[in-house]
Parts: structure tokens; C-alpha cells; sequence
């Protein structure tokens, strides 16, 4: 995707339907989880995935408890 | 070891609590020793994870100290508990505890880091970064396509959304602010920003359907 492409993406956002900031945050955990376990985690949770795609806070914050979680932190 | 709930057609199938989250969920609804030691267990389990975050951001963050860095992780850890304790009733075992304790200290630590970040730099709400667009990096033969389309997208801007929309759109998307920092800024919220930024490329969309 070229420079000018990106920056159109982050002025349009996400095509699909999305969740909230703070739903994202409520269902993350979960999320994470069925993806970690390899399961559908797009279909249990819709709109998460969408939102990952134009919050970069929401982003940054699962890729975080991803590699948290992948890495045997508990 | 691999404890995630099965799921079937995307259903979640969980059927009950793991007896260590009920174990968790026990030891802080005790009282005496037993709540002691779990609050104890619990802010070391925050700690760790809000030090994993400074860790990854370390990076960004060349002019911090190292014991700053961990003085960030101690504010994001005593923080998180708070909270973890507060919002005990919600947990509802969709995911394991830790799971679910974690994401309180990785948002704590994030938030802030993304404010020490930005501490004493002006929040820029005007467009900065239009020039991103007239710059290099377009393929041959879709040049007039996408100066037309940003034509397009600049004008939509300016005359579709009201003045609020267009400031927490520019500073979001255009020049990088990061949420918690525009939302510390104008005294409002993450959730009530991104809902004004959703609806700000909701109406871009809208009005660049032909496209």
C-alpha cells in the first residue's frame, strides 16, 4: 500500500461495522484468548477486529496483551 | 498449556469458571491474610504485565530513565489494581483472570507512556500532514485517480463535518495524536472521541460513495 494509500485508510477507517473503544476493551481479553487457542475469534466477537483496524490505542493495547499472553506471562 | 474456552460454530462454550479464577475471585472477596496475600499476588501479576508494555515502548522513549520507566510501571500497577478491584463483578470468566487483570495494567502503562510521550507538545487539531498526500509514493497510472479522490476527500472534510469533528479527525488520523492524549487534552473521553471520529469518516464515506 503506497503512503498516500495508508493515510486515505486512516481518514476513512473501516468499511465494516465496528465496535466502540470501550467494548473493545470489555471483550479483548476473550478475544485474544480464541485467538491464541487458534479458534474463530472474528466470528465469536464481530466488530472487534474492524476496530483494531482504525484505533491504533486499541491496536497497540492487543498486540500487547497478545504477546503477553502467548508468551506464558500467567 | 492451552485452557481458552472450546468454541463451536463460534459459540462460546465455556461452562464454568477455571477453579483458579475461582480461587482468585475468592481470595479478593476475603477478608484478613487471605485478601492480603491475594491483593498482594494480584499487584505483582499487574506489575509484571504493566513493566512487559514499558518494555515494548521502551524505544519510543530514549529520554526517560530507566527508574522513571519503572516508576511508570509502579503508577500503572497500583492503578490497575484499583481498578481490577473495583470491576471484580464483571469479570465473568470469558476469559482466565490473568487474561482479563492484564489488559487493566497494559492500558494503564499505555496511557501513560502515550501521555509522558506527548507532555509539553502542542496537540495539533489543523491540518499538518495534507503535504503526505502530495508527496511521492504513488503508483504510476493511478496518480490522477488518487489526487482526484484526495481533492475529493479535502473538500468532504471541510464541508461535511462540523468544526468538532474535523479537529479530533485531523489530530487522529492525520497527525498521529494518540487518543488518550487528544482526549486528556479537550477533557473528554477515549469512547467519546472515537465515537466523533466514527462518525466523521462515516459521513467521508457517505460522501465519497462513488468512489
Amino acid at each position: 500500500m503506497t503512503e498516500m494509500n495508508e493515510a486515505i485508510s486512516r481518514l476513512l477507517g473501516p468499511a465494516e461495522p465496528e465496535v466502540g473503544c470501550d467494548e473493545c476493551f470489555a471483550k479483548i481479553d476473550r478475544y485474544v484468548e480464541r485467538e491464541l487457542a487458534g479458534a474463530d475469534a472474528d466470528a465469536a466477537i464481530p466488530g472487534l477486529r474492524a476496530h483494531l483496524g482504525g484505533c491504533p490505542a486499541c491496536r497497540e493495547e492487543h498486540e500487547s496483551l497478545r504477546a503477553l499472553v502467548a508468551g506464558g506471562a500467567d | 498449556m492451552n485452557t481458552a474456552a472450546p468454541t463451536v460454530q463460534g459459540v462460546d462454550t465455556r461452562p464454568e469458571a477455571l477453579p483458579q479464577d475461582v480461587d482468585w475471585l475468592r481470595d479478593l472477596r476475603a477478608t484478613g491474610v487471605a485478601y492480603d496475600e491475594a491483593v498482594a499476588r494480584l499487584h505483582a501479576l499487574l506489575l509484571r504485565a504493566a513493566r512487559f508494555e514499558v518494555g515494548r515502548r521502551r524505544p519510543t522513549l530514549p529520554h526517560l530513565r530507566g527508574d522513571e520507566l519503572d516508576d511508570i510501571a509502579h503508577e500503572a500497577a497500583d492503578d490497575a489494581l484499583m481498578s481490577v478491584l473495583r470491576r471484580l463483578d464483571d469479570f465473568r470468566g470469558e476469559s482466565k483472570f490473568t487474561t482479563w487483570a492484564y489488559k487493566f495494567a497494559l492500558l494503564e502503562a499505555a496511557v501513560k507512556l502515550r501521555k509522558r510521550a506527548w507532555q509539553g507538545r502542542e496537540v495539533p487539531l489543523e491540518p499538518e500532514s495534507w503535504t503526505v498526500f502530495a508527496s511521492g509514493g504513488l503508483e504510476p497510472g493511478a496518480e490522477v485517480e488518487q489526487r482526484e479522490l484526495l481533492a475529493a476527500l479535502q473538500r468532504a472534510v471541510a464541508e461535511e463535518l462540523t468544526p468538532h469533528q474535523r479537529h479530533v479527525l485531523v489530530a487522529l488520523a492525520l497527525n498521529g495524536v494518540p487518543i488518550d492524549v487528544l482526549a486528556d487534552r479537550l477533557g473528554t473521553t477515549r469512547g467519546a472521541l472515537y465515537k466523533t471520529l466514527h462518525d466523521a469518516r462515516r459521513k467521508l464515506r457517505s460522501r465519497l460513495e462513488d468512489w
